[in-house]
């Protein structure tokens, strides 16, 4: 918005207003313009969030009291009006991911929430700038060190888009004032997509919830601040930035980070991250009672289904599968970090011994038993510890080709696919009357060619394979498969992005 | 399976970039190894070399720029080592005997404009001075060369040399609290 067509938004706010409330504009806007310090543009964009904000809730017949309530200062916090500069450094998992990075190739993933009501982007923007400031990590900026990247705060201006493109594509973190996620919006759904840098599933699940929270007090609606859902007015906790791998425990062992080389599905990879998207809507009770008839987890049984899928996709007669499963660390010890805290183990099978789900399910149900515990997960993060710090004084300049090199040995080339469970998701009182269902999409790395994850939320099991390749035969392997089983899903996703 | 579509369709992605890129990548090795061959079949003089290090050059400065943090300050600092390395192999292999003089003026004009950006994008909180550091250490290397040579010749680049400390003290003094913050954090290492 141009200065004199701001003005004129201003005027045509308080056109019909009585004397009072025209005073009661003129008056936040005042202590709006004196409570921030940000460069001209980004002031004036800020200042547009709140124009259009009275906007909206003037046609909607609010009272401007009550408007005043709503958008009061306070949720923007000293955020805005002054610079704050520090750093952070990365946590042991996330500290791979710049180093690895190439161009077009960006570890990201998407947490979306779709809501009962179409999405008003004007209070989704007001509830972005209430609650970036929450969060001093997600709104900082990636910069180079002279040994490892890091964390830089800023205060710039974060915007929410419309959703036009592909999901999880890279994002640019080249300039100062380029953030490390973003956020979107499209008919019903709110996103999110994250660079993996700054934190996991579970900690951008909390940055989605508490989104979505805001969101929905701006709409009028009262959420309780329980489940994973923050006070944006609250004073950030160190606990909440904390990198729990430094207080890991045990020995390490360099074997539970090597495996062998995985069989990859059929199919040439696309250019883009991804070439399309399935989501599998299934009903979560009925899943869950079905594993169990397996004698396995539900992870484990997603899990057998997907090495099922994966046999009948793979032209090789025989090698080895192997399905990353990333593990939440935060169950073992109730961490509240939002840094990254997940580890992971590869469940794997010789193709040719894969049969049918019945001796399947045993199979992997023990092998996320055994891989999964705790005492190997904290077996792998003292070893993540021990290779990073043998790393710590090595230049960036020397190490960004060097782990350039070997991040395919260590990291894809032996999986063949992920899945990635967040779980059964708890929403507070007031927002689970709000939301329809959460995904989440992860964006495959190369030279993946699918890629699996799992949410579970108001009953509702979503079953989400990510691809990235021309082959479609494993999402339709998958459905055969729940078919077959009974299980009944309603199908949506994205067209093929590349044929 | 007929999935209902619940994204976008996204407007066509533009490959330009990433095809000249790729063009521009075989052709440069193509480029450079002819070079390698004429040179070593006509003999003489090695500027293969220079035109070989003037190829990687281009594609390190315009092809292959960096994801993370990409500033003006970076950027010109990493201009300036391409140039100085390229002045320095002319020097060497082609015609000899100016590149002492030449390099210490570049130095000095490039901590200039940097000094001068410094300070007109001061508001916009774009600092970078370790990359400004780092240009202040590369003129200060250049010193020990004079002197050693002192007082036999080459007035000139002692006096650019000279400069380059004033400035480069300057800056130190001026932006001293916001030095020390961003050494801490851009030194800081990840151990346990």
């Amino acid at each position: 918005m141009r200065k004199d067509q701001r003005d004129l938004h201003l005027e045509k706010l308080k056109g019909g207003l009585s004397e009072k409330d025209s005073g009661l504009i003129d008056g936040f806007f005042k202590k709006l313009r004196g409570q921030i310090d940000l460069p001209f543009i980004s002031k004036n964009l800020l200042t547009d969030h709140f124009i259009k904000g009275f906007e909206y809730y003037i046609e909607e017949g609010t009272e401007v009291e009550k408007i005043c309530e709503l958008l009061d200062l306070k949720y923007l916090g000293s955020f805005y009006d002054e610079v704050h500069r520090e750093s952070y450094t990365l946590d042991n998992a996330a500290i791979v991911y710049p180093l690895g990075m190439k161009y077009g190739q960006m570890p990201m993933f998407r947490l979306s929430a779709e809501l009962k009501e179409e999405v008003e982007p004007v209070l989704l923007q007001l509830a972005l700038d209430f609650t970036i400031k929450r969060f001093p990590t997600f709104s900082a900026v990636i910069k180079n060190g002279f040994f490892w990247h890091y964390l830089e705060s800023s205060n710039t201006l974060a915007l929410c888009e419309e959703e036009k493109d592909i999901p999880c594509k890279p994002i640019s973190i080249i300039l100062r004032s380029y953030r490390s996620l973003r956020v979107l919006y499209y008919k019903r759904r709110i996103s999110v997509e994250f660079f993996h840098v700054l934190t996991d599933g579970s900690g951008g699940m909390v940055f989605l919830k508490t989104l979505l929270a805001e969101y929905l007090r701006l709409k009028g609606k009262t959420v309780a601040i329980e489940d994973g859902v923050l006070d944006v007015n609250e004073e950030v906790k160190d606990e909440e930035l904390v990198n729990e791998f430094k207080n890991a425990k045990g020995d390490s062992s360099f074997s539970t980070f090597v495996d062998k080389k995985s069989l990859q599905v059929d199919g040439k990879l696309s250019k883009s991250n991804i070439s399309r998207i399935i989501h599998f809507e299934m009903d979560a009770d009925k899943l869950n009672s079905l594993a169990k008839s397996y004698g396995g987890t539900l992870t484990a049984y997603i899990a057998s289904l997907l090495f099922m899928a994966a046999k009948s996709c793979i032209r090789k007669k025989e090698g080895l599968f192997n399905i990353q499963i990333p593990v939440n660390m935060r169950k073992f010890n109730g961490s509240k970090t939002l840094r990254n805290y997940s580890m992971y183990f590869n469940a794997s099978m010789d193709i040719s011994k894969i049969e049918d789900l019945k001796t399947l399910v045993p199979n992997i149900d023990a092998q996320i038993k055994e891989k999964g515990s705790e005492k190997m997960m904290n077996q792998m993060m003292m070893t993540t510890g021990k290779l990073i710090n043998s790393l710590s004084f090595v230049p960036l300049f020397l190490k960004v080709p060097i782990m350039q090199s070997v991040y395919g040995y260590l990291g894809n080339s032996i999986i063949g696919c992920t899945l990635s469970n967040l779980g059964r998701i708890s929403l507070p009182q007031g927002m689970k009357e709000e939301v329809e269902k959460i995904s989440f999409v992860m964006a495959p790395g190369r030279p993946n060619r699918v890629t699996s994850t799992l949410a579970s939320v108001n009953g509702k099991c979503v079953l989400t394979i990510i691809r990235c390749s021309n082959d479609p035969s494993f999402e339709k392997a998958i459905y055969e498969l729940l078919m077959k089983d009974g299980i009944e899903c309603e199908v949506e996703g994205s067209v093929e992005y590349e044929s | 399976m007929n999935p209902k579509i619940i994204y976008p369709i996204p407007e066509m992605q533009s490959t330009f970039y990433r095809n000249l890129r790729n063009i521009a990548r075989i052709s440069f090795i193509a480029a450079a190894l002819i070079c390698f061959l004429i040179n070593f079949l006509v003999k003489g003089k090695m500027w293969s070399l220079i035109v070989a290090w003037s190829l990687f050059s281009v594609w390190r400065l315009v092809f292959s720029l960096r994801l993370v943090e990409f500033s003006i300050y970076s950027h010109a600092i990493k201009v300036t080592f391409y140039v100085v390395i390229l002045l320095i192999l002319i020097d060497h292999f082609l015609a000899p005997g100016w590149a002492e003089t030449v390099i210490p003026i570049i130095l000095f004009a490039d901590l200039l404009v940097m000094f001068v950006l410094f300070f007109a994008l001061y508001e916009k909180k774009d600092r970078h001075l370790v990359s400004i550091m780092l240009l202040g250490i590369l003129n200060l290397v250049s010193i020990p060369y004079s002197i050693h040579s002192w007082p036999i010749r080459n007035w000139i680049a002692f006096s650019f040399q000279i400069a380059s400390l004033a400035l480069f003290i300057v800056m130190i003094i001026v932006n001293r609290k916001d030095l020390i913050y961003e050494l801490k954090a851009r030194f800081q290492v990840n151990t346990k």
